[in-house]
């Protein structure tokens, strides 16, 4: 199960990220200034690559940013850590706004409820820092065929399920099944891998 | 298999949101029974797909949103401090000023936030204008390079022949430094959203084809096809060969060669 037991969760140091929370809950505008410089730029980023439009863009972000400020208190450290809690706080409402009244909608607003998602860290990723990881992931991703990597980021980027990938890129359903699934495994294996 | 074991290969693509509903309502079902290891596996799910928003282009938000953000963060937090201090005993017309003061604020705002948004739409059409433009400088650059390949004494000209009678021949040429270019007039369009695909059969025996660009024709059956980095060299080739294949190409050739050429 993914390492999951060797996880020392009892001594996990409290990160930087988590006591700037923390602060939030004081509203101490200077805690929110420093996450804010620390993560609007992947945030944003990752934001944008879904809507393609730089100004409904900044909306998300400082929606999202702003849902933080006042909704510190969601966030709980024991649940996970802050960064992919972020990254899937932004994508969830960049798919929200790029699909209103859908059926992908519902399905995003069917895991909207469940935020903050419990998240955990591998052990062996705890001593990669973010740029690291992200050169790691851009690499790993460029080794996959190219239909692969599509419909990864069809589900990721446009939240397509299997069978509208399906129907877009036009291959079997199983296939695209397999693509994805075996796409996620030679990722966490290349994570795991190169510890 | 076990029900965990199955369940437990879907967590991943859960966690992406790609499930389709029959096969995420069992998966929701089969969690609400308080599976532990189904759920410590898909709090791992989720941060391995969280990983994936590494993969987006880096970019940077204007300074303006910074500063808007906090602008509301600090109003925000002074709001939260004053409602909690003692009430102050200030006079009846200092409040009207405050008030006046406030509504001013109020509309300096509303009047930047247009001018900002103004500003930004302005950027936004100078930057497509910008693109437009540097997408008309590549294919013109393209153009030039495949009308250089077509015309240099020192490419090799390919005929490549239909493998059956009715189709038209295709013609290519090879430049050791600059690429390949190919040609087609009245080349039936594949059905669909299929495209053609060129491959690169190499010398070496038992060598796999190495694929190639694709490209559809247009409804005249014309196409000019340029491969400014073939993936071998010319030395390391025999043949170059045609197939149709699904939109987007394929790793390996799915069906038999509708055109090949030899490279003397």
């Amino acid at each position: 199960m993914f390492l999951a037991a060797l996880i020392p969760t009892a001594h996990r140091e409290v990160s930087p990220d988590a006591t700037l929370v923390n602060r939030l809950l004081q509203k101490d505008v200077s805690a929110f200034e420093q996450l804010y410089d620390r993560h609007s730029r992947p945030i944003y980023s990752l934001v944008l690559r879904i809507l393609q439009q730089t100004g409904t863009s900044e909306e998300v972000v400082q929606d999202v940013f702003l849902h933080l400020w006042r909704n510190a208190a969601q966030y709980d450290v024991s649940r996970g850590p802050f960064v992919p809690w972020l990254f899937t706080l932004a994508r969830n409402r960049a798919l929200d706004t790029l699909r209103l009244k859908s059926e992908r909608q519902r399905r995003r607003e069917d895991q909207t409820k469940e935020l903050p998602p419990i998240v955990s860290v591998p052990q062996y990723e705890q001593q990669f820092d973010e740029k690291r990881r992200a050169e790691k992931v851009r690499t790993l991703m460029a080794s996959l065929r190219p239909q692969q990597k599509k419909a990864i980021e069809l589900a990721y980027f446009e939240g397509m399920s299997h069978s509208e990938i399906a129907a877009a890129l036009q291959e079997p359903l199983g296939t695209v099944k397999s693509w994805i699934r075996n796409g996620l495994m030679r990722l966490k294996e290349e994570l795991q891998a190169t510890t | 298999m076990s029900e965990c074991a199955k369940f437990g290969e879907m967590l991943e693509a859960y966690a992406l949101g790609a499930l389709d509903a029959p096969e995420r309502a069992a998966l929701e079902a089969h969690l609400a029974t308080g599976c532990s290891d189904c759920a410590k596996a898909l709090a791992e799910g989720r941060w391995l797909v969280s990983q994936l928003a590494y993969l987006a282009s880096e970019a940077a938000p204007s300074d303006t949103l910074k500063g808007r953000l906090l602008q509301t963060v600090r109003a925000e937090a002074q709001s939260a401090g004053t409602s909690t201090a003692p009430k102050s005993a200030i006079p009846f017309w200092m409040w009207a000023g405050v008030a006046a003061l406030l509504v001013v604020t109020i509309y300096s705002g509303w009047n930047a936030q247009r001018l900002q948004r103004d500003i930004q739409d302005t950027n936004q059409k100078a930057a497509a204008i910008l693109q437009q433009r540097r997408d008309l400088e590549a294919q013109l650059e393209a153009a030039k390079r495949a009308a250089t390949i077509v015309t240099d004494p020192a490419s090799v000209k390919i005929a490549l022949a239909s493998t059956d009678l009715q189709t038209p021949p295709l013609e290519a040429a090879w430049h050791s430094q600059l690429g390949i270019v190919l040609t087609g007039q009245k080349t039936p369009v594949p059905p669909g959203n299929r495209v053609l695909q060129l491959w690169l059969i190499p010398k070496a025996p038992g060598g796999k084809p190495v694929p190639s660009l694709t490209i559809r024709p247009d409804a005249d059956g014309k196409f000019v096809l340029l491969v400014a980095n073939p993936p071998e060299l010319m030395a390391q080739t025999k043949a170059l060969a045609i197939t149709e294949e699904p939109e987007g190409g394929s790793p390996q050739p799915t069906t038999a060669p509708r055109w090949v050429g030899g490279i003397s």
